[in-house]
């Protein structure tokens, strides 16, 4: 079917023009229901998104930091809830986080005012790798969430954010698919604090992960990451709360290599703690919980991360009379 | 301002178009010339306005030469030393002060002088207008409309290398003056196919050419040969992407550009290599070089020698550097050599034919894309005298083959993609119509406007813009 070519390019700018409308309604309405792409981490973006639309930052005065192991062991609502210390709880940990990444995060602490204490919840398996987040501007990140960003900032960032479109359909497809459900590894549903409990029970439970221990592996630049992090929070005045998370006991049990690595973990940690501040707290011995409150090796499932968050609520209370 | 840009496809060129042809509409033709130059010298100064008054004094002295120059030979040499010496200065000067200092005592400070944009191109063109004004060929004398022939922003930056007398009288054409949808069409057309071969095929052979010759620190057969092929298409699918959107923004102007590619690497000798391959260069070296040495015109000995220097030239006014000489060096003699071959009018099978004159091309570019000698010489040496090294996709099936004893490893690892890159490039390239071939089979149909649509859709990957490799030279 041979067109006018003046018609031709009619319908041509016709048809442009609506992709690319479509293309800015798109943008829309992702910015406004996925994370968009701030940090290399999806975890980390759908969090600040989060407390950007959610937190009242002058309410918080305790923060949860860590990995997975931060994300979903502890439950920063529980520890509202049972302490009378915490009232103000953000948890903000980031999926896969290394040491180094946790005190990036930490960069952020200048946007809560009212801020006492930080919550490190870890275990040894996560001081194997000190790899640090990519094109990571705290700055940027602190004016965005406080709504800070100049009118040009704002057009550029949104911008940006939506250019790739490619990437935002396939962020929404993966964040569907992969990011809410709670039965998964990867779930990112936030409680009212920013933790993330997994309903990992039965038959959902992933047998490579329940079965088979961490390696003994440990990064000398995960320790001095962390000694960074406390020296920094010694001179803010915050308290920092050191929690090893428990491990599977079976597996320490039947794994020689797992007890001694775990000891020798507490003791660098201890060590740094002395040296600048802070306190440690080995819910692995204190609780030396039972297999129904795990969802693999060393994540809890949502009851575990209950239990887990009213002993740290109970530890709080009882440090603060001290 | 970068074709490949949002600045550039959502400002620039929907401003500048609609207002020349409101202009034109008004009957304010001269006023239109006068915008059309303003925005070419903006689009010019978008990267470095600190070269602007270079390219305006380079236009000003070269028009005003041209006035006078006709049988005054002194005004030619005076012209054109003006010319060399301007890209002499601004291209040359770090590297000749560099082999002084290696060959002599001296220890000359560089000058670190940053290459004008475009002065390549530019340069060329007007050497060729004024050699054209000292033999009388050109017969408009009118500064508008040379200045519109210099700084016309589709070609400025990269070429085509257009020559005044196909140029200058279409800017003076009434019809052009008015918006023409065929043209519209097409230009959109040939813009949309430029635009996806840069973006969506260069660019993503940029990386795999990125990690062989700027990242790997060794290579072994297998990641060598990929790395040079990568590099190949990479050069092929940039130029002709940027030759293509120049020649179908120009034609949104009514201005036809000449045909610069014409698929390459289907070229069966190294003499149809430089028929299709930068088009308008070769011209020009044939015109304004090789026929003034003599051509075809002196002894057998003298032609070989003559084809040798222009490419020896060729080479050099690529770059500043011994890769580019050598690779002028490598051209000159594979021309010379070629013309040898066909006085002994010997003929050859021309898959073997095509064979050979692909893999002199691939292994030439090795040395045109290295930024060192010893990049060059890695890659070459992983190409011929590296290990086997199979792919892990094929080293359980094909282990026998591999002379290595490391797994498949390194450099592509994490991109095994390549290779499906690198068979589409042999396809694309070898088995489709080319983009000026496409233009001639162009009609206003829906399969067009599908086919301009998708290869718009590239605009929604230009958050990984990059330069042209052209843009160097």
């Amino acid at each position: 079917m041979k067109l006018k070519y003046k018609t031709y390019v009619r319908i041509l700018f016709l048809m442009i023009s609506t992709i690319l409308f479509s293309y800015f309604i798109y943008s829309f309405y992702f910015i406004q229901n996925y994370p968009i792409s701030i940090t290399n981490r999806i975890s980390f973006d759908a969090k600040i998104g989060f407390i950007k639309q959610n937190i009242d930052l002058t309410m918080i005065d305790t923060i949860i930091v860590g990995s997975s192991i931060g994300l979903n062991n502890v439950q920063g609502e529980a520890l509202e809830k049972y302490s009378k210390e915490a009232k103000g709880v953000l948890n903000l940990s980031v999926y896969e986080a290394t040491p180094p990444q946790i005190k990036q995060v930490l960069e952020l602490i200048p946007l809560f005012p009212n801020l006492k204490r930080v919550i490190y919840s870890a275990q040894f398996s996560d001081f194997a790798y000190a790899g640090k987040l990519k094109d990571y501007n705290s700055k940027f990140i602190i004016d965005y969430i406080s709504n800070n960003l100049s009118i040009k900032e704002s057009v550029k960032f949104y911008f940006k954010s939506c250019q790739d479109i490619f990437f935002c359909i396939k962020r929404q497809w993966n964040w569907n698919r992969e990011y809410q459900q709670s039965n998964h590894f990867t779930y990112l549903g936030f409680d009212k604090s920013g933790s993330v409990p997994l309903e990992i029970y039965g038959k959902d439970i992933i047998q490579s992960r329940w079965k088979n221990p961490h390696r003994d592996r440990q990064s000398i630049y995960a320790f001095r990451a962390l000694d960074k992090i406390t020296e920094d929070l010694k001179k803010k005045d915050i308290n920092f709360i050191f929690v090893m998370q428990p491990y599977r006991q079976p597996l320490v049990k039947k794994y020689n290599h797992l007890k001694p690595t775990m000891q020798k973990f507490k003791q660098k940690v201890e060590v740094i703690l002395s040296k600048n501040t802070g306190v440690f707290l080995d819910l692995h011995n204190m609780m030396n919980l039972q297999d129904e409150y795990f969802a693999d090796r060393s994540h809890l499932n949502s009851k575990g991360s209950l239990i887990s968050s009213k002993a740290i609520a109970e530890f709080l209370d009882k440090e603060s009379k001290k | 301002m970068l074709f490949n840009s949002y600045e550039f496809i959502f400002l620039f060129l929907p401003i500048t178009f609609f207002i020349y042809f409101y202009l034109n509409s008004k009957k304010l033709t001269i006023l239109s010339k006068i915008f059309l130059i303003l925005s070419s010298l903006f689009f010019y100064s978008w990267w470095n306005i600190a070269y602007l008054p270079l390219i305006l004094l380079s236009i000003i002295f070269n028009f005003f030469v041209g006035e006078y120059i006709y049988n005054k030979k002194y005004l030619l040499y005076i012209g054109v030393f003006f010319n060399l010496g301007l890209l002499g200065y601004f291209k040359y000067m770090d590297f000749f002060i560099e082999n002084i200092n290696f060959f002599t005592d001296y220890n000359l400070s560089l000058f670190h002088l940053a290459l004008p944009l475009a002065i390549s191109f530019y340069t060329f063109q007007q050497i060729a207008y004024l050699v054209d004004s000292y033999r009388g060929d050109t017969k408009e004398h009118n500064f508008l409309d040379y200045a519109v022939f210099v700084t016309f922003f589709p070609q400025l930056i990269a070429g085509p290398i257009v020559h005044h007398a196909e140029m200058m009288p279409q800017f003076n054409n009434s019809k052009n003056m008015i918006k023409n949808y065929r043209n519209i069409a097409l230009g959109i057309f040939i813009f949309s196919i430029g635009l996806f071969k840069k973006v969506a095929i260069a660019d993503s052979f940029a990386i795999f050419a990125t990690q062989g010759f700027d990242v790997a620190t060794s290579l072994n057969m297998i990641e060598a040969w990929l790395t040079s092929l990568s590099y190949t298409f990479q050069l092929y699918f940039d130029f002709s992407g940027y030759t293509d959107m120049a020649i179908g923004i120009a034609l949104l102007f009514n201005i036809k550009l000449p045909i610069n590619f014409n698929s390459p690497y289907k070229a069966l000798s190294i003499q149809d290599f430089w028929r299709r391959w930068h088009i308008t260069l070769s011209n020009f070296l044939k015109r304004y070089l090789y026929i003034p040495l003599g051509g075809n015109r002196v002894g057998e000995t003298r032609i070989y020698f003559n084809l040798f220097l222009t490419f020896l030239l060729g080479g050099i006014w690529h770059g500043a550097g011994w890769t580019f000489v050598f690779w002028g060096v490598m051209h000159g003699t594979a021309l010379a050599l070629h013309k040898f071959w066909q006085k002994l009018r010997f003929k050859i099978n021309f898959i073997l034919a095509w064979f050979i004159t692909f893999n002199f091309i691939n292994i030439s570019w090795v040395f045109f894309r290295a930024k060192e000698w010893e990049d060059a010489i890695k890659v070459l040496d992983g190409m011929f005298f590296g290990e086997i090294i199979l792919p892990q996709i094929l080293s359980s099936k094909l282990s026998f083959l591999s002379t290595g004893s490391e797994k498949w490893s390194s450099i592509f690892y994490s991109t095994p993609e390549v290779f499906i890159w690198i068979i589409s490039g042999f396809i694309l390239s070898l088995l489709f119509k080319n983009s000026m071939q496409l233009r001639e089979k162009f009609i206003p149909t829906p399969f067009y406007m599908l086919w301009t649509i998708l290869s718009l859709m590239s605009i929604f990957i230009l958050y990984r813009k990059s330069e042209f490799i052209y843009f160097n030279f």
